[in-house]
């Protein structure tokens, strides 16, 4: 899926004092099946960004273009659509649902998409194989180790076959052998012809010779591409 | 269609989650509709009591006004009531209340003749013979061959032997009811000769019953004459007034839950706020959180309004409505163990729901379109 | 005035219901001043966000309106033994006149509801909201309406005194005293037949040929149609539908029907006449609303139109069962 950003701008509390501009004019092109980073320090605007790429928010000015259709000023309802569909969330802290299971907390983002439950089922299951945790698929969350809840947290974010991934700093409550980890299956991910967006400056993701793009970002606007 | 099912069952899940948050919300919930259930269906059983009680009663009750309270009526007023076209008969009546000093409740005292005599299998009440209401046997632990002891109004103590006791499940005509002799009650009460308390006109065509009415107030201008459906009007407008009060009553708790319910369903935990953006975050719509918010105040009403009704329907039938008496029945002290007929209408179901359930889901459409509106980018923030 | 647990139930719901008309009118007014579907500013997203809120409120409005609807009909029921001569809603109802002119209300506005629901359905469907304002607007027309209805309704139940005399459907339905109702339920039996059969007729066939041959006009005939169908329905209940049901000549009444005594038989009756005159009203609507947006519109007519055919179907039958089924016959 190509994604393509237009002189996008985000405004929080806009003609307030606490205005804050968060995205400054920022245009960018993300190929399908590239792995992209998002450098830059903390409140450079990296979530910003990635949210608006993962239609999860709109943009206050500019174009979002998801395979040439312009998303930015779509309603609410369409917007989640899109998202349903397309986007995949792999959250800073994991962001699993408490209480009830592994199995559940996969199958959560299928509920509103009008699948059978044999489909869903069927789905849960082929990424809890993937993901090398069905033997954990009756636990609670909160039962399993980091390792695992990881695992969960990809699981989730890939069980509606998206067309790409997005994280945001996922490695920043990491060790390092479990970001080796993370980085592994991220490649399986773009083994499976997926697009990748990653927010971060953990240098042992930006340097990994599975990325495709570095973009390096600072208050709100892009500095630089690199390699 | 299945993704309601799905959202459903989620939120089925997420109460499960927040058990105890949902318990005490349940339980002031059920609480409410127990209460407001207990006073509808008391209300109703109540009337249908007083319907049934004035099926059997005359069509027309004849009293005579002096000085603007009723006083005996002559019993010569019978003769001029016959003359009138329509009437079958007229007869008079003996009856009164009698404060029994020693368990401190009102007995309502009857008067039979033999011809109208209710007990079974016995020829005729011996004048020192009684027979009493279910209520009067328990407040004076009589049972059939003991004496009941009233005083009389010289303060002579008079005993009568109780002959019969009329069974438990007849209805408040009953109840409180001592049956005496004629003659013995016009002795009791010392009732002058040539007079009777109030006078019973039986008529042939029930349509007939107002303008026989007029036409005796017409002939005889002191008497007042009282329809069959005047007294069940006032009977029943009497429950409903009271019923109304009670609700009124209770507005305040109801107003005090209503607010309960909406700072529970404003005050989001921490939480909970957090489960709500991760759920947009991973697809699901403001719409979706908003029925999932929906189907759970729906089954929390459906779960409360079970348990409050089956609640109020055990406490008004089946153990005689011990926390309503006072506040409803009201009109006598004595009402020990009034079984009262189980019955329910589609209506009081509605007037509940309406009552109840409205306003609760009323008062968590805000919240909860304030709970779907967590912005799913606090999320990854965070 | 009375003071009765259903009157109670009925003032605060609409007390409610009320409160919430209001603020829905409040917010559509700032909806239809500043809305601005191509703008992404605070405003905008504010006012989307509030389109959320006031959909929900109004689902429940409709809800409320629906079951009140029935409540009002039990309750003039339920409170006919206060008044001398009443046997039914109906004396009740007449004892305080306002109360028909309730009931009318709530009908209407059940209907104004449904339609409105109906419209941010279809709106909701689009990604440009085409209709939005005009939406609000009838939420702005609307709103007095419910108001009225409260007023009156607040009126209607202040105005009733226990003991008044008033009379009821022998003498309201007898052939031979003034007023609609009675000329109604008095009017020849046949001529009210054909006049209901005609617009049932009519009505299926309408639905019928827009179903296969698709032609605008016949939209607009068939909620034209629609319209006729629900007073005269009504009118064919009151005149010779429900005297079937009650087999007595006489009994004209057409709220007993209500009653667990004929077998809750007018629930369906009702509900199968209010879907039947909806259905019916949405083909045309949706064509009247639909500004540029590309909803498949065509195919989801033909199904309200085959919904609205059958509904209308379903009515029929169960009014006509008494009359092919029982041994009572009606001269006409
Ligand atoms: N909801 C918000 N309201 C106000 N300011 C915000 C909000 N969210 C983020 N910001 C500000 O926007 C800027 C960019 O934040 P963010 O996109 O989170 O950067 P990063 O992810 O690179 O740390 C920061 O200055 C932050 O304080
Ligand atoms: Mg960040």
């Amino acid at each position: 899926m190509a994604i393509v950003l237009e002189d996008v701008t985000k405004i929080y509390n806009p003609g307030q004092p606490n205005e804050v501009h968060a995205v400054k004019g920022v245009s960018l092109r993300i190929g399908k099946n590239e792995v992209v980073i998002l450098k830059g320090p903390s409140g450079s605007g990296k979530t910003s960004l990635l949210s608006i790429i993962g239609c999860m928010s709109r943009p206050t000015s500019g174009r979002v273009l998801v395979n040439g259709r312009d998303v930015a000023k779509l309603p609410e309802r369409f917007l989640t659509e899109i998202r349903r569909q397309r986007c995949g969330f792999i959250f800073q802290q994991f962001n699993l649902l408490r209480g009830i299971t592994v199995k559940e907390n996969i199958m959560l983002p299928l509920y509103p998409a009008g699948v059978s439950l044999g489909e869903i089922k069927r789905r849960t299951e082929e990424v809890m194989d993937l993901l090398q945790i069905s033997h954990r698929a009756n636990f609670r969350v909160e039962q399993l180790s980091g390792g695992e809840q990881q695992r969960v947290a990809i699981a989730r974010a890939l069980v509606n076959d998206p067309e790409i991934v997005l994280a945001d700093e996922p490695t920043a409550h990491l060790d390092t052998h479990l970001s080796e980890e993370f980085l592994r299956m991220i490649s399986e991910i773009k083994g499976a012809g997926k697009t990748v967006v990653i927010a971060t400056h953990d240098p042992l993701v930006y340097e990994s010779s599975l990325v495709d793009r570095v973009i390096h970002m600072r208050d709100g606007i892009i500095l630089e591409e690199g390699q | 269609m299945r993704r309601h099912l799905f959202i459903l069952e989620f939120a089925l899940s997420g109460l499960c989650r927040r058990r105890y948050k949902n318990l005490a919300l349940l339980v002031a919930y059920s609480l409410l509709i127990f209460i407001i259930s207990s006073i509808l269906f008391l209300t109703h059983a109540l009337k249908r009591e007083a319907e049934l009680l004035l099926q059997s009663s005359p069509e027309i009750t004849v009293q005579r006004l002096m000085a603007g309270r009723h006083a005996l009526v002559p019993v010569d007023w019978v003769d001029t009531i016959v003359s009138i076209p329509g009437v079958i008969d007229a007869s008079p009546r003996y009856w009164g209340y009698y404060y029994d000093p020693f368990t401190g409740a009102n007995f309502t005292v009857l008067g039979v003749r033999s011809s109208e005599f209710p007990l079974k299998g016995r020829e005729d009440l011996d004048p020192e013979d009684c027979l009493i209401g279910s209520g009067v046997s328990e407040t004076g632990l009589l049972r059939t061959g003991d004496s009941l002891v009233m005083v009389d109004p010289e303060g002579i103590a008079r005993p009568f032997r109780v002959a019969g006791v009329f069974s438990t499940s007849s209805s408040i005509l009953t109840n409180d009811l001592v049956v005496l002799k004629e003659e013995t009650i016009k002795r009791f009460f010392q009732i002058p000769e040539g007079y009777a308390v109030d006078l019973v006109v039986r008529v042939a065509n029930p349509s007939e019953i107002d303008t026989i009415a007029k036409k005796i107030k017409e002939k005889i201008p002191s008497s007042r004459p009282i329809t069959r459906t005047e007294i069940l009007r006032t009977y029943e407008s009497l429950f409903d007034w009271r019923s109304g009060m009670v609700l009124s009553m209770f507005i305040g708790a109801l107003l005090a839950f209503f607010i309960f319910a909406w700072d529970k369903a404003t005050g989001l935990s921490a939480e909970e706020r957090r489960e709500i953006g991760v759920l947009k975050a991973i697809g699901w719509d403001s719409s979706d959180i908003m029925e999932m918010k929906f189907w759970e105040g729906l089954v929390l009403s459906s779960l409360a309004y079970l348990t409050g009704t089956i609640t109020g329907f055990v406490h008004v039938f089946m153990l005689g409505a011990p926390l309503l008496e006072s506040a409803l029945k009201g009109w006598s002290v004595l009402f020990p163990s009034l079984k009262l007929r189980p019955v329910i209408e589609v209506y009081q179901l509605m007037v509940l729901l309406f009552l109840t359930v409205v306003p609760y889901m009323a008062a968590t459409i805000a919240p909860s379109w304030k709970a779907a509106m967590t912005d799913p980018e606090e999320v990854i923030r965070s | 005035m009375i003071l009765h647990p259903g009157i109670v139930a009925l003032l605060g719901s609409s007390a409610i219901v009320n409160m919430m008309m209001l603020y829905s009118a409040f917010a559509g007014l700032r909806i239809i001043r500043y809305w601005d579907s191509k703008s992404s500013s605070a405003l905008q997203l504010s006012l989307e966000r509030r389109t959320y809120l006031l959909s929900s409120i109004l689902s429940f409005v409709l809800g409320v309106n629906l079951l009140g609807l029935f409540l009002f009909i039990y309750t003039a029921d339920d409170l006919h033994t206060q008044f001398v001569g009443a046997m039914c809603a109906t004396g009740t109802l007449n004892a305080n006149p306002i109360g028909w002119w309730v009931l009318g209300m709530k009908l209407v506005l059940f209907l104004f509801s449904a339609v409105w629901i109906f419209l941010n359905y279809l709106d909701q469907r689009t990604e440009d909201v085409p209709f939005v304002k005009k939406r609000y607007a009838l939420l702005l027309v609307m709103t007095p309406l419910f108001v009225t209805e409260a007023l009156l309704q607040l009126r209607f139940f202040l105005g009733l005194r226990p003991n008044i005399i008033t009379s009821c459907c022998g003498a309201l339905f007898s052939e031979n005293s003034g007023g609609i109702a009675s000329s109604i339920a008095g009017a020849p039996v046949r001529p009210m037949e054909y006049l209901f059969f005609t617009v049932v007729f009519l009505y299926l066939i309408v639905a019928l040929c827009f179903i296969v041959f698709q032609m605008d006009f016949l939209k607009y005939l068939l909620g034209g149609l629609a319209l006729v169908f629900l007073p005269v329905s009504i009118a064919s209940i009151i005149s010779f539908i429900s005297p079937y049901f009650y087999e007595l000549p006489t009994h004209h009444c057409p709220f007993d029907l209500l009653q667990g005594l004929y077998g809750y038989v007018g629930y369906p009756l009702y509900i199968s006449l209010l879907l039947g005159t909806l259905f019916g009203l949405f083909p045309s609507l949706s064509e009247f609303f639909k500004g540029r947006s590309e909803l498949p519109l065509r195919r989801w007519q033909r199904l309200w139109t085959t919904a609205g055919g059958i509904s209308v179907m379903v009515f029929t039958a169960i009014s006509v069962y008494p009359m092919l089924f029982s041994s009572f016959v009606l001269e006409g």
